[in-house]
């Protein structure tokens, strides 16, 4: 079972300031639910112009925290979607099941990531990162973007990621 | 509603910790629960918190927790958090903390006033001019008792009926069977998915094999897997991906799935080398004779195991002189089924027309490749001339759609391959539920109004039983009943008119028995439900009186997966407001109506009472309870410590330790019971097959059982099949899961079709459109005794009889186009809340067993417009569950 281990950093990443606590409703949330924003940096990502449909971005959010996200343009609306066409989305790479990394798992065609090697665990990225199939208790963490001009910034994670007790530290 | 956070309290050092089980799927993977009082809080560093790790948990390390692992619960009247955490030490069943996303959430169904779990009933309620009322325990368990001895005194035993669950721990099934078997002793009775006291897999007891008679490294152990009538990944999670998978991964173990649906499971073994074979619904029968012919012509049977273990005219002398246990299904049939010898069997099958390859393939749906590729899988020997270790497994599409045709045959093809007594060569169901049901041994089967020949009693049909207007006193308990039978629009009605709508109603508190009394009298029924929500039909519309029930983590219970692990079910919160366990709900209306032996204060005094009748089952515990004795302490706690790995029964106690027994009927595994100073003696059944003669019977399949019936069913012109069952996020009716976690609500807001894209085109529907599925031939058995021979019971004299009727039925689904289904079936959930797509099955049981074919729905389909879900981004998913 140990086969596909992989180890998560033991670094802490940091969030910056968190001292203010900004309340913001996410739509992925349904309009009950609202995020503690306050807690995540914003943070650049990628230039709008380099994105192509259906390439994946890796990036780590926040910067060098270790944490792996993939942005995509999946060249259809999604929920949190940003952009002219509200199709880029990004998310954290963890499994939420049992945390095996995702990366290298994107099916461009019906826009999900998955199935994870372990647990067969798919995830649909134009649905707020719901369970379209598998075992994992709660969605994939999306990453909240924002566009800036010609940037795509990151401002925040929908939820608690895989291995934390908290996002906030 | 907490399904969206970014942090979770993580528990401190000196939290409690409680070892439990799963309270789903049959697997029944181990937990461990963690709980301290609000307020405190654990800290990440590994000294600071009750885990012992350092946060942030390693990826695959099964030590983190999930938002949906926490909650917040009473515990002696103390809010208390509470992790219910997957245990990553378990070295069995759920190795290292594996786990569904069904058991992931099981922190979520405990009660809590601020979740989805705030409509938990807390008082009983009683029905007076059509509103639900609270009243006091006291009076519900007087106008219980009253009215129940009423119904017997004036209109007999058997107006009194106990519908309820198998399967929710042997505590609560103990306690029910004995006031209804015991001391009522009423035969009216019916479990939660059969219409009566039937077996649900009697080809397989015929032939001598128990239903759980595997244990999960079988599962890893066999080099061939035959998996029928089920996707395991979806409904039994951790057998798959802990012991099938890692087979199929670290040993190359084939695995052959045989379902109308190529889903996640299949679509992850046929990538893995596997054979999917997508079968037409109801014909399994078919594909079995054809591979036993293919083998048997080739010769690839297994002679030793033959020549050893199959029963021969002299073994079988024996059974024959005991006709009083000969079942009923056989009295007048029995040369129809049961073959004398091999030889007889194969002279059968070679001559029959119903394994012949043309025949087969016209109605499976199957290829000649397919099938001939799987009989060379399966049991052709090696260039070395050794035999593939090959193992059966199957589950409810199996045997729910053709149900003693196909569970014989099953048997035979597994037994002619050498499977059913030896490591990684077995013979199981992998189980729905776990296995909670434990019975006293007297059920009434002298009040069973049917006699006939043979000092024979035909079990009653509850359903039928109940729309003949033959009930008074009906106590449902835990199930939906209505929704989960077939073609229930009809019991529904009957229902109704003997409740709601029978001229004589509950107008006052004070004169609830007599108003009772006289709707009695008049041809109603008062009717009981017990239960934990008030979600369906039977509680919330039609029952006169509502008792609150207590479940799993509200009480300590016992209860045993399908490897026949038991474990206690621990103790965790408080029941919500008044509710009370199942027991001691009995224990109350046994006193009241005056029986002794319902004096129990504690589930550990009904578990150790049950410890008797356990001794004549596969769940022998009876040396738990003398390990008690001599420890002076009570059984729960000899089992509690066993942890969340618990024991395998039947228990065995050897050189002064319990020792568990992992395969049964297996000779090589010796069960000690020679020591007389023991209570307790295994019956032969455990370490031999479980026939009089201790070999296994092979059984005879004849088409002809099943044709007129299937025939008539399937599909004309437009219509398609329905098939119906189960899916990974939602277990059973929803009552637990679906209704009270936001993420399965998003998922899954409405019950859905799956159609295939050729079918979908020709409607014009597209995934996200509602449709309707409609049928006006639902096909229902009216009479509840027709006849007394197995021949008075097929369909085509039924039909002659007239006692066939049709009626119709339609659901609304948002239609998920997709090549899971097979082109001309469709698939949808079974009973999902407020859409039953059981409405659309026929119900004519099956004429040898009794039981229903759940399975074989059909129906047309229109598009009706477009559902709102289909262009909401937040809301239920399209995308293919196993993309590739």
């Amino acid at each position: 079972m140990s086969k596909c281990h992989i180890e998560l950093s033991r670094r802490d990443f940091l969030f910056a300031g968190a001292s203010g606590v900004v309340l913001v409703a996410f739509p992925s949330m349904g309009k009950t639910t609202q995020q503690k924003q306050g807690f995540y940096p914003k943070e650049k990502i990628i230039q709008m112009a380099r994105l192509r449909p259906g390439q994946v971005h890796y990036f780590e959010y926040p910067q060098k925290s270790s944490q792996m996200c993939m942005l995509v343009r999946l060249d259809r609306p999604a929920g949190g979607g940003v952009g002219p066409n509200q199709d880029i989305v990004a998310f954290h790479t963890m499994c939420t099941h049992m945390g095996r990394q995702l990366i290298g798992r994107y099916n461009h065609q019906h826009k999900v990531l998955g199935p994870c090697p372990v647990h067969l665990s798919v995830f649909d990225l134009s649905r707020y990162g719901m369970l379209t199939s598998g075992q994992a208790t709660q969605s994939l963490p999306q990453v909240i973007l924002e566009q800036k001009n010609s940037w795509i910034e990151a401002k925040g994670y929908s939820q608690l990621l895989y291995g934390h007790h908290t996002n906030s530290r | 509603m907490k399904s969206f956070e970014d942090s979770i309290p993580l528990p401190p050092s000196d939290a409690e910790e409680i070892s439990t089980a799963c309270d789903y799927c049959s697997i029944g993977c181990g937990y461990r629960v963690y709980r301290w009082p609000v307020g405190k809080m654990g800290g990440p560093k590994k000294n600071q918190n009750a885990l012992n790790i350092n946060f942030p948990a390693a990826g695959l390390s099964g030590n983190w927790i999930s938002p949906a692992m926490h909650n917040i619960i009473n515990h002696k009247g103390v809010q208390h958090h509470i992790i219910v955490l997957p245990d990553p030490h378990m070295s069995v069943v759920n190795i290292e903390g594996d786990h569904s996303i069904r058991g992931g959430a099981l922190a979520q169904k405990l009660y809590n006033p601020n979740s989805l779990t705030h409509d938990r009933l807390h008082k009983p309620l009683l029905r007076i001019n059509g509103k639900l009322e609270p009243i006091e325990w006291d009076d519900a368990i007087e106008i219980f008792a009253q009215l129940s001895q009423y119904a017997i005194d004036q209109f007999g035993r058997s107006s009194w009926a106990q519908k309820r669950y198998s399967y929710q721990f042997f505590e609560n099934t103990y306690a029910l069977s004995k006031l209804a078997w015991q001391s009522i002793q009423s035969p009216a009775f019916a479990e939660h998915d059969n219409p009566g006291k039937f077996p649900s897999t009697p080809g397989l007891i015929d032939a001598g094999i128990d239903n759980f008679s595997a244990c999960y490294e079988d599962y890893y152990e066999s080099d061939v897997l035959f998996i029928s009538g089920s996707d395991p990944y979806e409904t039994k999670t951790i057998l798959f991906n802990q012991w099938i998978k890692r087979g199929i991964e670290e040993k190359d173990n084939r695995v052959i799935m045989v379902n109308p649906r190529k889903t996640s499971g299949v679509a992850y073994v046929e990538e893995m080398d596997g054979l999917h074979l997508p079968i037409m619904p109801g014909t399994d029968t078919l594909l079995h004779l054809a591979l036993i012919r293919i083998i048997l012509e080739n010769g690839w049977e297994d002679r030793d195991f033959i020549n050893e273990y199959i029963s021969t005219p002299l073994d079988q002398r024996k059974y024959k002189k005991s006709k009083r246990k000969v079942p009923w299904r056989w009295m007048n049939s029995y040369d129809d089924f049961k073959a004398e010898s091999f030889d007889d069997y194969k002279t059968w099958v070679l001559n029959s027309k119903e394994s012949q390859l043309q025949f087969v393939i016209e109605r499976t749906g199957l290829s000649a490749k397919q099938i001939t590729a799987t009989a060379e899988i399966l049991a052709k020997p090696k260039e070395d001339g050794k035999r593939p270790k090959t193992s059966f497994f199957f589950e409810k599409g199996l045997y729910w759609s053709n149900n003693y045709l196909n569970t014989a045959s099953l048997a035979s093809l597994a037994l002619i391959c050498g499977a059913g007594n030896r490591p990684g060569q077995m013979i199981s169901r992998m189980g729905g539920h776990q296995r909670g049901g434990m019975t006293t041994t007297n059920f009434p089967r002298l009040e069973q109004p049917r006699e006939f020949e043979g000092y024979h009693r035909q079990a009653l049909d509850l359903d039928r039983w109940l729309e003949s207007g033959k009930l008074r006193f009906t106590w449902v308990v835990g199930t939906t009943w209505i929704g989960s039978m077939t073609a229930s629009t009809t019991l529904r009605d009957a229902i109704e008119n003997q409740t709601i709508n029978h001229k004589v109603q509950l107008t006052s508190k004070k004169s609830v028995i007599k108003q009772a009394k006289q709707r009695m009298d008049e041809g109603g029924m008062f009717l009981v439900d017990q239960d934990i929500y008030l979600t369906r039909e039977i509680g919330k519309k039609y029952a006169d009186l509502i008792l609150p029930s207590a479940t799993w983590g509200e009480s300590d219970f016992v209860r045993a997966n399908s490897e026949r692990r038991l474990r206690v079910y621990s103790k965790i919160s408080d029941p919500p407001g008044e509710a009370k366990p199942d027991w001691e709900i009995v224990a109350l209306i046994g006193k009241k109506m005056g029986f002794s032996g319902y004096d129990w204060k504690y589930p550990h005094e009904v578990f150790a009472e049950a410890a008797q009748a356990s001794r004549r089952t596969i769940f022998n515990f009876q040396n738990l309870a003398d390990e008690a004795k001599r420890r002076l302490t009570n059984t729960h706690e000899v089992l509690r410590s066993f942890g969340s790995e618990g024991i395998q029964a039947p228990i065995q106690y050897r050189n002064g330790k319990l020792i568990g027994t992992k395969r049964l009927h297996d000779p090589n595994y010796i069960i000690y019971q020679n020591d007389k100073r023991l209570k307790t003696r295994f019956t032969k059944g455990m370490s031999q097959f479980k026939t009089t003669h201790g070999k296994a019977n092979l059984i005879k399949s004849p088409w002809e059982y099943f044709e007129d019936f299937y025939e008539t069913v399937k599909p004309r012109d437009e219509e398609l099949w329905v098939l119906n069952g189960r899916i990974n996020e939602i277990w059973q009716t929803g009552f637990d899961d679906l209704l009270r976690r936001k993420q399965i609500r998003d998922r899954w807001p409405h019950n859905f079709l799956e159609i295939h894209p050729k079918d979908a085109n020709k409607l014009n529907i597209e995934s996200g459109d509602m449709v309707k599925v409609s049928s006006d031939r639902i096909l229902v058995q009216s009479e509840e005794f027709a006849g007394d021979t197995l021949e008075d019971n097929r369909f085509k004299n039924l039909l002659k009889k007239g006692f066939i009727r049709t009626v119709s039925a339609s659901v609304e689904l948002v239609a998920i186009v997709s090549e899971v289904v097979r082109p001309g079936v469709t698939f949808t959930y079974f009973n999902f809340p407020g859409s039953t797509a059981n409405n659309l099955v026929s119900r004519v049981p099956d004429p040898i067993s009794g039981n229903y074919r759940f399975k074989l729905g059909v129906g047309k389909i229109t598009k009706i417009r477009e559902s709102k879900y289909k262009n909401d981004l937040s809301k239920m998913s399209f995308a293919p569950r196993y993309p590739i």
